[in-house]
Parts: structure tokens; C-alpha cells; sequence
């Protein structure tokens, strides 16, 4: 008498589940990812001892809605603004930048000019709407 | 006579390969992206050149292309109303910072009168959002 084969059927596993499951895994991440890099740029309201003599006065840089810059009223181009950024910081580091830029400036260009700011060793930047805004106890 | 059947025998597609390259792609999205931030769609954060860590911030506002403040789940809001809120949410008294996403394209002028309400509100420090250019920065 012939036994039966007690072997199985060796069936092939199937693979649609497992692809269904990596491509939803693939969707997932790729509309949860963000690709682009972000920053943050810090914007200290000026904070000090208040009324302190030593301290240098604040450097006035004022921005015109059409990119042209000033320098404590004085006009001046972005290179030399870098450098006489960079000039001031490296006698106090506690000068402080005052960015005044014209209310229909963007903030582009007002983002712009404090990277110009940073770049060239300012370690504190701020923002005033009009230089009677300046209270200098606070430097 | 039997004629010999033209019909070629269908194989089934060998799928290691696409499975392969899939995970491929799910490695690499996991390794070049990173989770999505608050970022809210259609906005356009200002370009800097200036590498800096994002942290974000425990309070969000957002100054949006028509020069005006909204909070994180869109509800429009005044400056006299952020700074109560700030100091409701006591944010004043716990030093902390406020996180702000302006739109490249908004005027500076609601974000200057934005740094001196707030400074008046008694917060320490506002961190602006941008997005670290990699190519230069363009502006208009």
C-alpha cells in the first residue's frame, strides 16, 4: 500500500502585504519629512545693569525700504558696514548693534542685514522702530 | 498533429529587487529628512547664512505676508492680546523665550512694534525661525 507524502505543499510566501506595508511605511515618511535645514536668529531686547558709564555707545544702524544703509547717520555699503561692525566688536565686546530699519523694509532684508551684523562678530543685536525708542539706561 | 503551443510561460517577476530599492528609499528619507517641524504651509521663513541650532520655542506666534499676528492654531490676535497671553501663560515669570515665524515678505514694521510690546511684556528673548540657505540668499 502506497502512504501518502506526508510532505506539504511548499507554497511560495506571499509578498504583497510586505510591499503594501513598506510603500505606506515610504509614504509616511516622506510627507512626515521636512527636507530643509532651519535656524533661529536671537533677538535680545536690549537688557543690561542700566546706566553702566563703561559700557560703549550702541552702535546705530539704520535700514531705508530700498536696501540703503546708514551708519550712526552716516550712509555706508554693506562691506564697510562689516567692517566697522567688525572693528567695534573687537574693541568692546559689549557693544551692542541697534537695527533700525524702515517699517516697509521686509524682513528679509532686515534678517539679512543682522546675519551681515553676526557675521562680522556683533554679539548683541537689536531692533528699535525710531532712535527715540533707545533708552541708553538699558545698555 | 499537435502544433507546439507559442504561449510563453508566465514567470512570476522576481520582487527582491524592489523591495530592496524601497528600503533603500525608506533609509534615505529617514537619514536625509527629519521629522516636520511647527512649520506652517505657506509661509516663507526669512534665508539666513548664519548656521545656528533651530530649538523652537514653548509659545509660537506667526507674522504672516499681510502683516498680521497669528497664533500657532491660526486664531488672529493683536499685539495687546499676545502680551497678555504671554504673561497669562507665565512665560514672563518663567524666563522663557517666544518663538517668532515671520514671513520673509512681511514689513518690519509689525515686527518692530512685536519687539517692543513684548520687551514691555517682560520677555527676555525672541527667537526668530529661518531657514539656513544653501545656495545664497535671494532678496527682493
Amino acid at each position: 500500500m502506497k502512504l501518502a507524502a506526508s510532505r506539504k505543499k511548499n507554497n511560495m510566501m506571499g509578498l504583497t502585504p510586505l510591499i503594501d506595508m513598506i510603500f505606506l511605511l515610504l509614504l509616511f515618511f516622506l510627507l512626515g519629512s521636512d527636507f530643509v535645514s532651519y535656524g533661529q536668529n536671537r533677538l535680545a531686547p536690549p537688557r543690561g545693569a542700566g546706566g553702566n558709564d563703561s559700557a560703549p555707545q550702541p552702535a546705530i544702524v539704520s535700514l531705508a525700504a530700498n536696501g540703503d544703509l546708514q551708519w550712526n547717520g552716516a550712509p555706508i555699503d554693506r562691506p564697510s558696514l562689516a567692517q566697522r561692525t567688525a572693528e567695534a566688536a573687537r574693541i568692546s565686546e559689549e557693544q551692542v548693534f541697534v537695527l533700525m530699519p524702515n517699517g516697509k523694509a521686509n524682513v528679509q532684508q532686515v534678517i539679512h542685514i543682522m546675519d551681515v551684523l553676526i557675521g562680522a562678530g556683533a554679539q548683541s543685536v537689536t531692533l528699535e522702530r525710531d532712535i527715540f525708542d533707545i533708552d541708553l539706561a538699558d545698555f | 498533429m499537435q502544433l507546439k503551443s507559442s504561449r510563453r510561460e508566465i514567470k512570476s517577476i522576481d520582487l527582491l529587487p524592489l523591495i530592496n530599492v524601497v528600503f533603500l528609499l525608506i533609509l534615505f528619507v529617514l537619514i536625509a529628512g527629519r521629522p516636520t517641524t511647527n512649520h506652517p504651509g505657506g509661509m516663507e521663513v526669512a534665508d539666513t547664512t548664519i548656521e545656528s541650532e533651530y530649538k523652537g520655542g514653548p509659545f509660537s506666534v506667526h507674522l504672516r505676508e499681510d502683516n498680521l499676528f497669528y497664533l500657532a492654531d491660526g486664531q488672529q490676535v493683536t499685539l495687546g492680546e499676545l502680551a497678555e497671553r504671554v504673561t497669562s501663560l507665565g512665560l514672563v515669570d518663567q524666563g522663557l523665550a517666544i518663538e517668532l515665524l515671520a514671513d520673509r515678505r512681511a514689513h518690519a514694521k509689525p515686527l518692530l512694534e512685536f519687539r517692543r510690546a513684548m520687551a514691555k511684556a517682560g520677555i527676555g528673548e525672541i527667537r526668530m525661525k529661518t531657514r539656513i540657505a544653501t545656495e545664497g540668499v535671494v532678496i527682493e
